[in-house]
Formats: C-alpha cells, structure tokens, sequence
C-alpha cells in the first residue's frame, strides 16, 4: 500500500487508526483489530498482505501529512483527511465490487490454487512436461496435484478456458485485462503487479484490488455451478468466525452462562469473551444471540448513559459503578448490537427472542 | 558399476561430458573430496545428480540462496529426479514436518546453512545414508561467513558430525587464498578440479566517469545502443528498481529490476520473462544471477564497484555463454570505492564494541545485525580476542579483495591479464581483449550480435485472445 492507497481507506468524519489498517492487512485477528476494521468498514482486508512489515504504512501515512491531505493526532497514529486529503481521495481509484464477499472464503489460499492450477493445465493442454511450476506452499501443490488427477481429461483446457471467460465477462473490461495478465501459463510467464500498474496507471495495489475481484468472480461461479474448480476450492469455503469461537457460540447459546461455558470448553473467561466479540463482529444481528448476553437492565443502564458517536464512546467515561457492574466486554458487546441495529423498542430490545 | 559415459547417457541423454565434470566424478568416485572450480554455466549440478544417481543414500546439498533453493528443487524434478526436498525458513512447519518424517527417502536434499547448524534437523540427518555432501557456492563461506552468515563458518562441524561424508564443494570463482579458506574451513584437503576462468568472448571495458550524473548518462547511452539482452548490477535495491524505470522510459527498451526486495511472485515472473527473451534488461543487484539459465546475455554492466573480483567474475560470466561475442563494461566515477567499503563494514562491530559486548552481553540489542554475529560467536564459545581476530583478519581481507578490484580498474595495459592474475592465471593481451579506463570503447568492432527477442509480447492482447493462447 502507497500513499494513493491509503488515502482511500480515510475518511474527513472518522479519525482511523493506522496501526488498526496495518494489522487487518497482516491478518492480525485481535478483538480491537476486529471491532475497530468494522467500525471503519474494512474487514475485507483482513489478511491481504500477511508479509506486511510493521511499520511499513508509516512512511506512506507521514507522505499524506506532509503532503497536507490527512492529519495524524499526536500519539501519530490517528489519521483524517483533511479538505484537501478529500478532493486528492477522489481521484479514479478502482473501488472493488466484491469485498463484501472476499471475507467467505480463504481468499489467498484460494488465489496460490487457482493460479497454479492454471498454470498446470495450460502446460497440460500443450503437452509441455517440462516447466517452472510457480513456487506455492506444500497445501497448495498437494491441493492442486490431487485436483488435477481428479479432473484430468482432454477437454479440461476447454473447461478451464470456459469457466475463466464465463467469470471474467461478468466484470468490468479493465478488471478482466488485469486479472488475465498476471496468470502464468504455456509461454507466458505473465506480468507482474507493477508490470500491470504501470501498463494501466494504477497503483500496484489496485491492481490487487481487481485481481482479487476476478478471482471471486471465479470462486462465485463454481460455488453456484459445478465447474472444474468447485472441488478444487470446496475446503476453502469458511466463516470468517474461527472455528473455536464458533464452538464458544454454539455453548452460550444452550446454557446462556459464561463461566459454565468456559469450564466447559477448559478455556479462560477472558477466552469466552474475546470468541463471543469475534463472532458478534462478523455475524448478523439475527445470528448472534444477544438477548442471552446482553439483558435489558444492562442496555437501558448503557442507553442512558452512552450518548453522542458509537467512536467517541468510552469505557471509563461511564459512571464508577457502573463500571464495577459490568466489564469491559459487556460496554464492547452493547456497541457492537448497536452499530448492527439493536435498539430499544418500547422498553424491550429489538433483538430478544 | 556401469561406466559414467553410460550413466550420461541414460539419465541426460548426452554423450560426452562438459570440461571438469567427468574429472570431479572420477575423484569423487575414487574416494577424494573435490572442490570443483568451474564456470558459471559448465553444468556443476549434473556433477552431483549424477552422482545421486549412481549411489545409494542422499545427496545433501548446502546452498545460500533461498528463492535459488526452490528453483533448484523445480530444475530437479523437471530433470526427472522425483525424490528431492528443500528444507529453509521459508518452508512452512507442516511442509518441513512431512519432509522430517521421510527424510530417509529422499535422493537429494537441499538446506540452508542455518537450518543445517540446528541441532535437532542435525541429529535427524545422522540417521540418514549421506552419499554425498555438496557445498554449493562454496565461495559464499569467504565471502559472507565471517560477518554476514556465520553459521557458514560451522560447516566444518557439522561435516564432522555427520562423520565426515565424501564432500563436493562447488564454486565459479576461487582464486588460491579463497581455495585454502575453503579447504581450511571444511577441514578437508580437497582434490582441486580447475577450470580457467578466463572467457575470452567476454570483451572487458572499464569507463571512467567524472561524477554520478556523467554515470547515468552514459549508462543510457549503453543501454540505448547495445543490443540485448544484458544485465545491469547495482549495490542498492532502490536504485535498481529507480533505473529500471528510468532507462526503460529513456531508452523504449523493455527494462524489469530484480533484487530481494520483491516478493517471490515477481521474482518468479521477471525470471521467466527474462528467459523467455521477453525483456532487453534486468537491473539488478547480486541477488539475480546464480541460477538462471540464459545463454544469449550480450553485456553486463557494472554500475557500482563490486567489492571482490571474484564476485566481478562470477557476475560478468552471466554474459556470452553461448560463445558470441559479448561485453562487461565497469563504470567508475572517482570515490565509488566508498560505498563496497561501507557495505563492507556495515554489520562489522568495532574493538570497542566487541569488548563492551563481551563485558556485558546482556546490554545490547540482539536485533542489531552487528549484536547478532556477536552473539552467535559468543553463543559459540568463541573467546573476545578471537573474535577481534577474526574481524580484523577481515577487514583486512576485504580492504586487499578491494584494493584488487581497483588495481582493475587503474589498469593502464590489460584488463584481461590483471584479471587473470587474480586468479593465479596468466592471459595474453590482444587488440580484441579489452579497453582499460584510458583507452574509448569502440562498439562497431566487438561484433555484438542481437538476439532475437519475443519482441512484442509486451504489446497488450485483448484479454479473451491471451486466455484462448493459454489453452
């Protein structure tokens, strides 16, 4: 990420934490990473670049204040668009058309398989049995060479070539160029992201940004219909919400009490709770059972008393004993239900059973 | 055993082999260590597959590079051979588990050093049949033991804790002081199967240069007129990839940089392509190079001083290996030995600190790539005066290795012959062997060649026609 990437993750209203942007991309799943990539509406990039340096957006973050469009707060981690940083940001910059759905499936895994696979068949359709294959992970070959014995046949290069087209006609033309330009294959050792960037005057992480698109677009199409791909991505279909938290959820919601739960599972409370926001985070109102969590003492104590912007909110501006009452966690959990639309409706929560 | 001509021929398909490799097989084979000196693009490596290829047990071979250890595992299994593994820090926990777990089964092994210096993966590998052991690179040990990768210098343990197996070092470049240091480190009296280095279609030139911008300018001037493909070498990353850029919009050639500093997808691609003849030039600093088979490479210029002449030698005899006539050029501006210094002394602690370290260990940073090398000497046993031996043995060592390199670059008479020298060999000078810093290079008399180039694939295809090419 440059400065022309970060500043499309700023807003003027917002003031966002740099350290929060920088762990979502190096998929650092803690609970404030989490809560905070939501608030700002970035979770899609949990994980798009896990060999990220820490520290290395802060030249970028420093370029943009220097160059007078975003501020940092004197702890330099807070950064807003300034006026000028808002004019800068609107630039044409590819915004992606699928970053809701990125988060379904392990996307990086997704995209070592698919372009290895093509690579494997495109040899394969050219008789060549001699080539570089592209350097993966042990999961990624032994994924691949299973798939491809599984499928192999004299109309898979056909099949392939089908499915691609089929996905890549469904985005915009710029998208398909660049997402077929980075593919490896039969005398084509394929472009690099900056070779792309600089062909189509994007930023190399744009060019990212629609790479990732048109994989999705591929990993759509064999999620709907039966294509050669669809046993080839079917493990890597996934809830964002770890398997453990998911089994924490799936405890709270027979027995409703948190101590029980956590000697159940043999697990800390603290562990319990750290879950629970987690799966509260990535999962819908209607799926998260908040009404056992959260009781209507609690939200009518919590109502009167947080007022003003869910960001401005904090924790030990509530009164003592109301802090004494309830942890952290409970003040956490009651923002997360509001940001997804949980209110008090006649004196009752709008989320009870 | 049947004949090593039949052994050529049935698992390569040739019938006679490259100077050198029938010699080193026959020590080898003949109970010797051997410490093959040979040039870049002789065919080291089928020295030792075929060496796995006549023995049982594995053949475990020590190499540097990382992303150059993958490229080796694909060029084994693209040879045929099934059972080979690398074992480095990029090779993640389950993948380096599965290998651990059938380690015995492996015909050939790749390691890193560091990996190599663990004592677990140590122990694991004395319960294996070791055929052979191959130092690749086996220059590296002298060029980066002491103060960059130190647990080069425990290769001679290991190779004792491993109950001393027949050993292959393999190198381009080592002149006699590089041979005995090898020898010395591996605690080995090696048979030395030699090779000139000279490669007299490689035409020499060195340009001087009044300042950085002059530099520049005539590095266009190069690149504009020369035909490709060639490689440029720089000291830094940065400057590789900002000249990239600047040539290719200077000069309309197809210009890529390739340096450690990309991640291994470009790495990858930018090889290939430069393979496939799909660009004119790489600006690159050392990291390109070992590995890459490319034939056809016309000129090699140097932008900054290397520090050694060997690894002046091993970079330039990147070019002409087909035999045509090709060019290394070294541009010099007045002070450039400045920086080869600096690098050099960049990771080298000083007396004081060595001392200060020594007293207090537990004050420094083992973050600090100076700390580092102390720790591990000290982790190691290896006394405070020692230590301040060995760095300035070093130093002193790297100020002669530069030195050297300069008395190149001041060459009045021939370049050739002060090249030669370096490496104990004698050359005779002719019309056609070089244009030292005095004397202008005339590019119309060199008879460079251009290759044919895939021009053109660069050109953007509609994306519906290239997905059609790839099926």
């Amino acid at each position: 990420m440059e400065a022309a990437d970060l500043i499309q993750v700023l807003t003027p209203q917002q003031a966002r934490r740099l350290r929060v942007i920088e762990n979502l991309l190096r998929g650092k799943k803690t609970v404030s990473t989490l809560y905070w990539g939501q608030r700002y509406q970035l979770l899609p990039l949990i994980g798009l670049d896990k060999t990220l340096d820490r520290g290395a957006l802060d030249a970028a973050a420093q370029s943009l204040v220097t160059g007078g469009l975003a501020t940092l707060d004197e702890e330099n981690d807070q950064l807003r668009l300034t006026p000028a940083g808002v004019i800068a940001a609107q630039r044409d910059y590819y915004q992606p058309q699928m970053a809701d759905q990125w988060i379904q499936l392990d996307l990086m895994a997704a995209r070592q398989r698919i372009l290895l696979a093509v690579q494997v068949v495109s040899e394969y359709t050219h008789a060549t049995r001699r080539y570089y294959p592209l350097t993966t992970d042990l999961v990624t070959r032994q994924a691949v060479r299973a798939w491809f014995q599984r499928v192999k046949s004299a109309q898979l290069g056909k099949q392939i070539l089908h499915v691609l087209m089929h996905a890549l006609e469904q985005l915009p033309e710029e998208v398909a160029t660049v997402t077929t330009s980075l593919l490896t294959g039969y005398q084509h050792p394929g472009l690099t992201r900056e070779q792309v960037a600089q062909a189509h005057q994007r930023t190399a992480w744009e060019v990212t940004l629609m790479q990732l698109d048109g994989l999705m677009q591929i990993c759509q199409d064999a999620r709907v219909t039966e294509t050669p791909f669809t046993s080839l991505l079917r493990s890597l279909w996934q809830s964002p919400v770890t398997r453990s938290a998911q089994l924490t959820l799936a405890a709270v919601r027979q027995t409703g009490d948190l101590d029980q739960v956590a000697a159940q599972r043999r697990i800390k409370l603290s562990t319990v709770r750290e879950h629970l926001l987690e799966a509260a985070i990535f999962l819908p109102l209607s799926d998260f059972p908040y009404g056992r969590i959260l009781t209507l003492e609690l939200c009518q104590l919590f109502d009167k008393n947080l007022t003003g912007a869910i960001d401005d909110w904090q924790y030990t501006n509530l009164p003592n004993d109301l802090q004494q009452q309830y942890d952290f966690f409970y003040f956490r959990l009651y923002a997360i239900w509001i940001e997804k639309g949980g209110a008090l409706v006649d004196g009752r929560t709008n989320s009870e059973p | 055993m049947e004949e090593l001509t039949a052994s050529l021929k049935r698992v390569f398909g040739f019938e006679k082999f490259r100077t050198g490799q029938a010699e080193t097989l026959h020590d080898l084979e003949a109970g010797q260590d051997v410490l093959a000196v040979l040039p870049t693009g002789a065919g080291k490596t089928l020295i030792y597959q075929l060496y796995g290829y006549r023995h049982p047990g594995c053949v475990l071979i020590v190499s540097p590079l990382l992303s150059l250890m993958n490229d080796q595992v694909d060029r084994m299994r693209m040879a045929g051979f099934r059972r080979v593994a690398a074992i480095n820090s990029l090779t993640g926990r389950d993948e380096r588990q599965a290998i651990l777990r059938h380690l015995k089964d492996y015909q050939f092994l790749f390691m890193s050093p560091e990996m190599l210096s663990q004592p677990t993966m140590l122990s694991q590998l004395r319960r294996v049949n070791l055929s052979l052991l191959v130092i690749d690179e086996a220059h590296c040990i002298v060029q980066w033991g002491p103060d960059f990768r130190p647990e080069y210098l425990l290769l001679g343990a290991i190779r004792e804790k491993l109950g001393m197996p027949r050993t292959l070092m393999l190198t381009a470049t080592a002149g006699k002081t590089t041979r005995q240091e090898i020898a010395h480190q591996l605690r080995c009296q090696p048979q030395v199967v030699a090779t000139s280095v000279d490669r007299p279609n490689i035409f020499l030139d060195v340009e001087g240069v009044g300042d950085g911008n002059e530099k520049q300018a005539r590095l266009a001037e190069l690149v504009g007129k020369l035909p490709g493909p060639g490689i440029v070498y720089f000291s830094s990353k940065q400057l590789a990839s900002d000249m990239a850029l600047w040539l290719q919009s200077q000069t309309g050639k197809i210009v890529a940089a390739y340096h450690a500093g990309l991640d291994s997808d470009s790495r990858f691609k930018i090889q290939q392509q430069y393979m496939a003849g799909q660009l004119d030039l790489i600006c690159a600093t050392s990291a390109f190079g070992m590995g890459v088979d490319k034939n056809d490479v016309r000129y090699v210029i140097h932008y900054h001083l290397p520090a050694d002449m060997e690894s002046y030698a091993q970079e330039i005899g990147r070019a002409g290996r087909d035999g045509d006539p090709s060019l290394a050029v070294l541009l010099y501006a007045p002070g450039d030995e400045q920086l080869p210094l600096m690098l050099g002394q960049a990771n080298r602690p000083t007396a004081v600190t060595v001392h200060e370290y020594y007293a207090r260990p537990e004050a420094f940073d083992d973050a600090d790539p100076g700390v580092h090398l102390l720790v591990f000497y000290r982790n190691h046993g290896i006394s405070e005066e020692a230590v301040s031996r060995l760095f300035t043995r070093r130093e002193r060592e790297r100020n002669r290795a530069l030195a050297q390199m300069l008395s190149y670059v001041r060459e009045p008479q021939c370049l050739r012959q002060n090249w030669l020298k370096a490496f104990d060999e004698h050359g005779v000078h002719s019309d056609k062997c070089c244009a030292p810093k005095a004397v202008a290079l005339d590019l119309a008399t060199l008879g460079l060649r251009q290759t044919t180039m895939a021009t053109g694939t660069r050109n953007e295809t509609a994306w519906r026609d290239q997905l059609r090419q790839l099926f």
